[in-house]
């Protein structure tokens, strides 16, 4: 059963499509992310071109995103104070990557800085993660205790201006760091088409030093309001975001991410957390692949003209 | 190859319904479509559509049926790999101005064998005679004393590229030369199959049928095809190219809609 995309121009199969955010929504309700990262280049090997599918999982993430983020609200478990601070960063990311990415595409080196910035950040958090949980594993395995937690703060963190206290988050830090990394995240949920949630976590845990109860809701909340304001801006600038995709894949996340929620009580923390980090590596690693193997066709057609 | 198909094509002319006509008339070729517009919908899949005509010629000549169909203008924009480091980078895009979004040559024998280069060339038939060039990368200066040299930034390069071109639109289904596209199926009578694939671009297309005599076009005719996307799809495409903003929002409040209305349905307390 095909159907025609108005905004991408291609006919995709749509149960497959509808399958594919089901797994996908699957894997983000088990370890509560995103999946963002995961969906994007799963979406450019079905063959739709990589500005609609950037673009148009901006609009996924926001409503997957929507969904939990509620959850967590009732549960007390979001930070607001530390979430419009980081969302404030995130806006003015937005709106840098939206323009950054439409100068890639002019310049015909948007596939690359894709490439680039996946093979980067994937590689380097799936191997940081895949240590940590492989070494939780093996310390529960001989019966260790795990390493005494380091509570120091780093330094810098304190020696910063402009501080702001943080009550739900137990925090009085310079508002800098979280202004920076919203920033900086959302720069990446423009290039890349993911939440950022992958960076926003572990950032938070170990350079914010928040409350691991609050990380994650607060993380959602950061995304929503990042990525609706880029899903809206990649509209209105490029005119690539394709509505009938986003709510094909949806459909599927949605029932997937209510099953994966439920299949995550059936495994330790750091064994979820080696599978997720194997995950990201392998899509870090497959995305960078391109850019090493020598190509059969040279000569690539590039998508639009700006 | 040709052979019986011509003779039969040329053996005996015209058929009854054929308007009385004075001796030796000038040959004339006549041709229409199936259908003059295609309408894209969300179970689009390509379409097919039929091209049939008639030569009409008392004098019974060797006759050559061409049919060139050009879709509208689309500029490509052409980039190449480079290994750069060790890594394989694009290389900075190239900009082809007249290239059609599709294009399809199709006659009853090879196109080389029908007419000279100098014809073909000028009428833009078969996908190596497309006026597709990349203003910007050349310019036309006078060197050692000749004047109007076209001269490439591309360099010696400059037939790769244009070569890539048509092989990926080629590839990508937009572009086809069939040596066998046409063909006869009674005295004067032809028909021609134009496939158009899901990557059509939308837009009015110009189907050019010639006919040929002695390698020399003698007569010719136009039939224009529409492709155009209808209901739903149109509505959304030109939504969000004719107001990109209020697209964005209202597909985002939409999403976020749908994301609040999930959490409902699935709240577990």
């Amino acid at each position: 059963m095909d159907i025609y995309l108005p905004i991408a121009e291609v006919a995709v199969n749509a149960p497959l499509i509808v399958l594919l955010g089901a797994v996908v929504g699957f894997i983000s309700g088990m370890f509560g992310i995103g999946g963002g990262f995961l969906m994007t280049p799963m979406l450019v090997f079905l063959g739709i071109p990589a500005p609609v599918a950037v673009a148009s999982m901006a609009n996924h993430v926001a409503a997957s995103s929507m969904s939990s983020v509620i959850a967590y609200g009732r549960r007390k478990a979001v930070d607001l104070r530390m979430g419009a601070v980081l969302a404030a960063g995130g806006v003015v990311g937005a709106f840098a990557g939206v323009e950054l990415f439409r100068w890639l595409r002019l310049l015909g080196q948007a596939d690359l800085v894709v490439s680039v910035s996946y093979l980067l950040f994937l590689s380097v958090i799936g191997g940081l993660m895949l240590m940590e949980s492989l070494g939780a594993i093996l310390r529960r395995r001989r019966g260790e205790t795990a390493p005494p937690h380091r509570d120091r703060r780093p330094v810098w963190l304190y020696g910063l201006p402009l501080k702001m206290r943080f009550p739900r988050s137990r925090l009085y830090i310079s508002v800098i760091p979280p202004l920076v990394l919203g920033a900086f995240v959302g720069v990446l949920s423009a290039i890349m088409g993911v939440g950022g949630g992958f960076i926003l976590v572990p950032a938070m845990v170990y350079i914010l030093r928040m409350p691991a109860g609050m990380v994650v809701g607060t993380s959602l909340l950061q995304i929503i309001i990042t990525t609706a304001l880029t899903g809206v801006l990649q509209a209105g600038r490029n005119q690539t975001v394709d509505i009938v995709l986003a709510t094909l894949l949806l459909v599927g996340g949605i029932v997937g991410a209510q099953f994966g929620a439920r299949a995550s009580s059936r495994f330790r923390a750091e064994e979820l957390r080696a599978i997720l980090a194997l995950i990201v590596l392998l899509v870090g690693l497959r995305m960078g692949l391109g850019l090493f193997l020598t190509p059969d066709e040279p000569f690539v057609l590039l998508s639009g003209m700006g | 190859m040709i052979g019986p198909i011509l003779a039969l094509a040329t053996a005996t002319m015209p058929g009854p319904p054929l308007p009385p006509s004075p001796v030796a008339a000038a040959p004339v070729i006549s041709a229409a479509l199936t259908d003059t517009t295609v309408q894209v919908k969300s179970d689009f899949r390509g379409a097919r559509i039929v091209l049939y005509g008639a030569v009409f010629d008392s004098a019974a000549r060797p006759s050559d049926v061409v049919v060139l169909v050009r879709g509208p203008e689309q500029p490509v924009r052409l980039t190449r790999k480079q290994k750069v480091a060790g890594l394989w980078l694009n290389s900075r895009p190239v900009v082809f101005r007249g290239a059609p979004g599709f294009y399809r040559a199709a006659s009853n024998r090879p196109l080389d064998d029908i007419a000279t280069f100098g014809t073909l060339r000028r009428l833009g038939a078969g996908v190596d005679h497309l006026p597709i060039n990349a203003p910007a990368e050349q310019h036309i200066e006078t060197r050692y004393g000749v004047r109007d040299v076209v001269v490439s930034s591309l360099g010696p390069d400059y037939y790769d590229w244009r070569r890539a071109v048509v092989r990926l639109k080629e590839k990508a289904g937009l572009y086809h030369e069939d040596g066998q596209g046409v063909r006869f199926v009674d005295r004067g009578l032809f028909r021609a199959e134009i496939a158009l694939p899901t990557g059509a671009p939308t837009g009015v297309y110009q189907a050019e049928i010639l006919l040929f005599q002695n390698g020399k076009p003698v007569s010719s005719r136009t039939r224009t095809l529409t492709v155009e996307k209808v209901g739903l799809e149109r509505a959304l495409y030109v939504w969000a190219h004719s107001r990109p903003w209020s697209y964005g929002l209202a597909a985002m409040a939409f999403a976020l809609a749908a994301g609040w209305a999930a959490s409902a349905a699935f709240r577990r307390d």
